[in-house]
């Protein structure tokens, strides 16, 4: 006999499961902390690649000078120069990462609260079913 | 009222019905559309103006997701820009690069926008774009629609100083070439007034329309419209930004106008689409086609006859809609 409560509650559960659920449950697999961490170290990552683009693109905009001075400049300032603007822009886009991420890991949270309570649901209909059988 | 949200119902039961046709029907046209606009603006590679080319990849385009749509947008335009100059390429190549490496981090999900504006810019309604998704996005959306935008510009700019940026063959000229483009594409003054303008409108209406508090939605657009169109002004006076006032006046209360008709289709609605789900119990394997609920019926008119027809006599029946 079907159980049309149940085949709803695992229709809606199973819905969930194909689009947002597989993404929510791997970062449920996470502490907060643990999971915060790895995504800023994701975006460290990217935003050394950005980075690194657009100081290729000054170097190459700032070349011929660059090469006809390049025996007179201090290049440890140039250096230090650019490693403090690095370690700025990358603090920035960092604390960026940090808000959007925790704020997506509480809401992911959320979604797999919900999911749980619909699972403790599935679960009393399976005892009401058995006890009724006995 | 209750006719429109009767055809808002009938959409939505439709779209709901024939999802499946529909979805990539729209991505090849929004594909169609953005080649057709690269090629007019930037079209410097004959070969891929080909229109057979052009339908290959925008029917390729229908199946494939919208964040590979977009790169392959963007591998269009640096083949175009190849076509041109070498340089151009390089550069072009680069600032796609660093606006992957932010979109691809943060919005991920939004590469309708990213798309979109730069059909608004062509279609001359670009301040839809601000107002349109601040309503059905976040924040952080500004950085999907910074990214379109700037790809606008990068195009426009490129076709206008196309001339200058042709024969740099040689190191030399490459070099040249290389700091023209960069000058070309980093110092102009609209692009960088229209990108903050975005981003500002899209923050501000995204935070009003949030608030609790009665018409939060009509608030936010019109404040929303204000703010843009004063940052606009007002940073074309300081700049030398080429915008034409009434333009952006006459722009932003028509794009306005389409919000407020997209706002009817959007708010408090549940664009739940019809899903096919299986799982299985003890007993049995379940295949379902889960179909989203309609909440209105569209009204059957009954006729109902006020004065019945008499058998004999000379006097004439009115019929009434109910």
């Amino acid at each position: 006999m079907l159980n049309n409560e149940k085949i709803r509650l695992m229709t809606r559960m199973a819905s969930f499961d194909e689009v947002e659920g597989k993404k929510d449950i791997a970062v449920n697999g996470y502490f907060r902390g643990d999971y915060i961490c790895f995504q800023v170290l994701k975006s460290a990552i990217y935003g050394t690649v950005g980075f690194a683009v657009v100081l290729a693109l000054y170097m190459l905009y700032n070349l011929e000078s660059f090469l006809a001075d390049i025996y007179k400049m201090d290049m440890m300032a140039f250096v230090k120069d650019w490693l403090t603007k690095y370690v700025i822009v990358l603090l920035i886009y960092l604390v960026i990462s940090y808000f959007v991420y925790a704020f997506r890991f509480s809401r992911s949270k959320r979604r797999i609260r919900a999911y749980q309570q619909q699972l403790k649901q599935l679960h009393q209909i399976y005892e009401e079913e058995n006890e009724r059988r006995r | 009222m209750t006719n429109l949200l009767v055809i808002k119902e009938q959409i939505i039961k439709y779209y709901a019905r024939f999802e499946i046709f529909i979805t990539p029907v729209l991505k090849f046209i929004v594909m169609l559309v953005s080649l057709i606009a690269i090629n007019a603006n930037v079209g410097f590679m004959g070969r891929l103006k080909n229109p057979a080319i052009v339908i290959i990849l925008a029917l390729l385009s229908s199946f494939l997701p919208i964040n590979v749509m977009i790169v392959l947008a963007a591998l269009v335009i640096v083949a175009h820009m190849y076509a041109l100059s070498m340089a151009c390429a390089a550069v072009v190549g680069l600032v796609f690069l660093i606006m992957f490496v932010l979109y691809f981090r943060f919005t991920p999900k939004e590469a309708i926008a990213v798309l979109l504006t730069p059909i608004c810019f062509v279609l001359k309604v670009p301040y839809l774009v601000p107002l349109a998704m601040g309503f059905v996005g976040g924040p952080l959306s500004c950085i999907s629609v910074a990214c379109g935008t700037i790809a606008y510009f990068i195009m426009h700019n490129v076709k206008a100083s196309a001339e200058q940026m042709t024969g740099t063959e040689g190191v030399e000229n490459a070099l040249s070439g290389f700091r023209y483009v960069i000058d070309t594409i980093i110092k102009d003054q609209t692009m960088i007034l229209m990108t903050i303008a975005f981003c500002v409108t899209i923050v501000l209406v995204y935070l009003i329309r949030r608030l609790r508090i009665n018409y939060s939605w009509y608030i936010a657009l019109g404040v929303g419209a204000v703010i843009n169109i004063l940052i606009i002004l007002v940073g074309a006076v300081a700049t030398d930004a080429d915008v034409s006032a009434l333009g952006v006046i006459f722009g932003t209360v028509f794009s306005a106008a389409l919000v407020l008709v997209m706002q009817f289709f959007i708010h408090n609605l549940d664009y739940s689409r019809t899903e096919y789900v299986q799982f299985e119990d003890d007993e049995y394997y379940y295949y379902v086609k889960a179909i989203p609920k309609i909440s209105m019926e569209a009204p059957q008119n009954k006729v109902r006859r006020i004065n019945p027809q008499q058998p004999s006599g000379g006097r004439r029946n009115y019929d009434m809609d109910e």
